[in-house]
């Protein structure tokens, strides 16, 4: 046999070169939703997985560029929803993760209770305070590691002095009533020994902290809840922030949550007709399904909103099933940030970006 | 501080509340409403506590 | 950080320190789309320490140079993102604050 005449067992004229088949595109591309479970989980990374059906896998950077689309969907002071398109899972999810747990924020850390007769405890009190969300520009500030002194480049110190009058109403003590203390720390170390004496405090600031913070700092949300006062009840104490990240400890956490879903798509296998159809458009909870009236006395379901489908299969349910197929869409996420500190989601993110940028460029310098 | 003189320790009386300075050998009672019940008063020593 | 033979320069593994999924499982895919990696891998040998073990064997290459390669691909998206990101925010707001100065009028 002379080589000219020789044909590859892959190379047959019904198989289109280039071209994946169309049940291994939807593998590809397609997270399919069954009925009981969903299938074609995990998606294939491999560049060369399709290599000997001759189509290339791969998503080189430059491709990626081509093809990564970002569209904005809502956004405000601290809730923000965006698509982001034509990137793998797995650094959609490092984005997610790094939001959660290693973007920083400013959170009260250590608590110097003077005085505490409220029916809290102490312990309880002090893990309130942790917890209240401040208004300050981590960015402004250094993570203050164990053998800093505390200083206004790395502790915020907030100062709240409230107590109960005997025979007034019980009281409530409110986030807004923690009082910033711009030049540090006002409580000694030790006790002095006469009036007015000079003595070291909980903290040394050089200067005013307004020289870094340019603007007043506060607390976020001014209506949160601290502690309720009976008569004759106290709280004296002082609250130290400082900065860090979620992976310490959750009230770091500059977002309430953030989270993504793939697209998801519905696709109507079969033409859906007459009383199948309105059955169908009543069955859906989010109103994914219509009816559309094709004219001459008939009516056929189409898919309305597919994005609104929550894959609740509450469609799959019954004779319906074969005409149906939910999927989502592998590469298409539908990302959600809210934010809980004092920075815009939208700011979040690009520092959430920046944060896994560093964790490469760590890498490579000490592998260099 | 004089010896001879002590600091009177402020208590609390249980029963109405009320504010109540005593030097040792004083009647363990009120001056408010004669309540034999007093509570010291807690300290304001700084205690100190991570907010986690 | 790097364990591997050190007679054949072509599979290593890379013990990270202070790193999780976040930076391992980005990684493990942007090697996986090189086509001189023949295998690569990660794994976390216990959840309560905080390192990562990365795998990489290569067709021939230094596995050094195409881990770094596969990092400096890595930020390369990276920036991208953030340029795409950028663009679509100010694109946004612009487009919000025209669609209010309509309402206004």
């Amino acid at each position: 046999m002379s080589k000219g005449s020789f044909t590859s067992a892959l190379n047959m004229p019904d198989v289109p070169m280039g071209k994946l088949p169309d049940h291994l595109e939807v593998q590809r591309t397609r997270v399919v939703c069954k009925a009981d479970a969903p299938i074609h989980t995990e998606g294939i990374q491999f560049s060369g997985a399709y290599a000997a059906v001759g189509v290339d896998n791969s998503n080189p950077l430059d491709k990626f560029k081509r093809d990564f689309k970002i569209d904005v969907i809502r956004l405000t002071k601290d809730e923000m929803e965006f698509d982001m398109i034509g990137i793998d899972a797995a650094i959609a999810n490092a984005f997610r993760r790094i939001l959660i747990s290693e973007v920083p924020t400013m959170t009260i850390d250590k608590v110097f209770m003077v005085d505490n007769t409220s029916p809290i405890v102490d312990e309880v009190l002090a893990h309130r305070l942790g917890l209240i969300p401040l208004d300050a520009d981590p960015r402004l500030f250094e993570y203050m590691s164990e053998h800093d002194v505390p200083n206004e480049r790395n502790t915020i110190v907030y100062r709240l002095n409230v107590s109960c009058e005997k025979g007034s109403p019980r009281l409530t003590v409110k986030s807004d009533q923690l009082e910033w203390l711009p030049d540090g720390s006002k409580l000694h170390e030790v006790a002095p020994s006469y009036p007015g004496e000079q003595q070291k405090t909980y903290t040394s600031f050089s200067g005013s902290q307004l020289e870094v913070s340019r603007r007043a700092l506060g607390v976020k949300h001014k209506d949160i809840t601290i502690a309720r006062l009976g008569p004759g009840q106290t709280i004296e104490l002082e609250a130290h922030a400082v900065k860090g990240i979620g992976k310490v400890h959750a009230k770091w956490s500059p977002v309430a949550t953030a989270w993504y879903r793939m697209l998801p798509e519905v696709i109507l296998l079969k033409e859906i007709k007459g009383e199948e159809a309105k059955k169908l458009v009543k069955k859906c909870p989010v109103k994914v399904f219509d009816i559309e009236d094709l004219g001459n006395g008939e009516e056929r379901a189409v898919v309305k909103s597919p994005r609104a489908c929550t894959l609740c299969r509450e469609c799959l349910r019954g004779e319906s099933e074969e005409q149906i197929e939910l999927r989502r869409v592998r590469d298409h996420f539908i990302f959600t940030i809210e934010s809980a500190s004092a920075l815009p989601p939208e700011v979040l993110f690009k520092e959430a970006v920046e944060v896994l940028h560093e964790k490469c460029d760590r890498v490579i310098s000490e592998l260099s | 501080m004089d010896p001879q003189q002590p600091e009177p320790v402020v208590y609390l009386c249980g029963d109405c509340g009320a504010e109540c300075p005593l030097k040792s050998g004083d009647v363990i009672q009120c001056r408010d409403c004669g309540y034999r019940i007093l509570y010291k008063k807690r300290t304001r020593r700084i205690v100190q506590y991570e907010a986690r | 950080m790097e364990h591997g033979s050190l007679t054949d320069e072509s599979s290593s593994t890379f013990s990270l320190i202070d790193e999780d999924h976040t930076l391992a499982n980005s990684v493990r895919f942007v090697l996986n789309q090189d086509p001189r990696v023949s295998f690569c891998g990660y794994s976390i040998p216990h959840p309560s320490d905080n390192n990562v073990n990365i795998r990489v064997q290569t067709t021939g290459d230094s596995a050094k140079d195409v881990l770094k390669d596969a990092l400096n691909d890595l930020a390369g998206r990276c920036k991208h993102v953030q340029v795409t990101f950028d663009k679509s925010v100010t694109g946004f707001k612009a487009t919000q604050s025209t669609n209010e100065m309509k309402v206004d009028e």
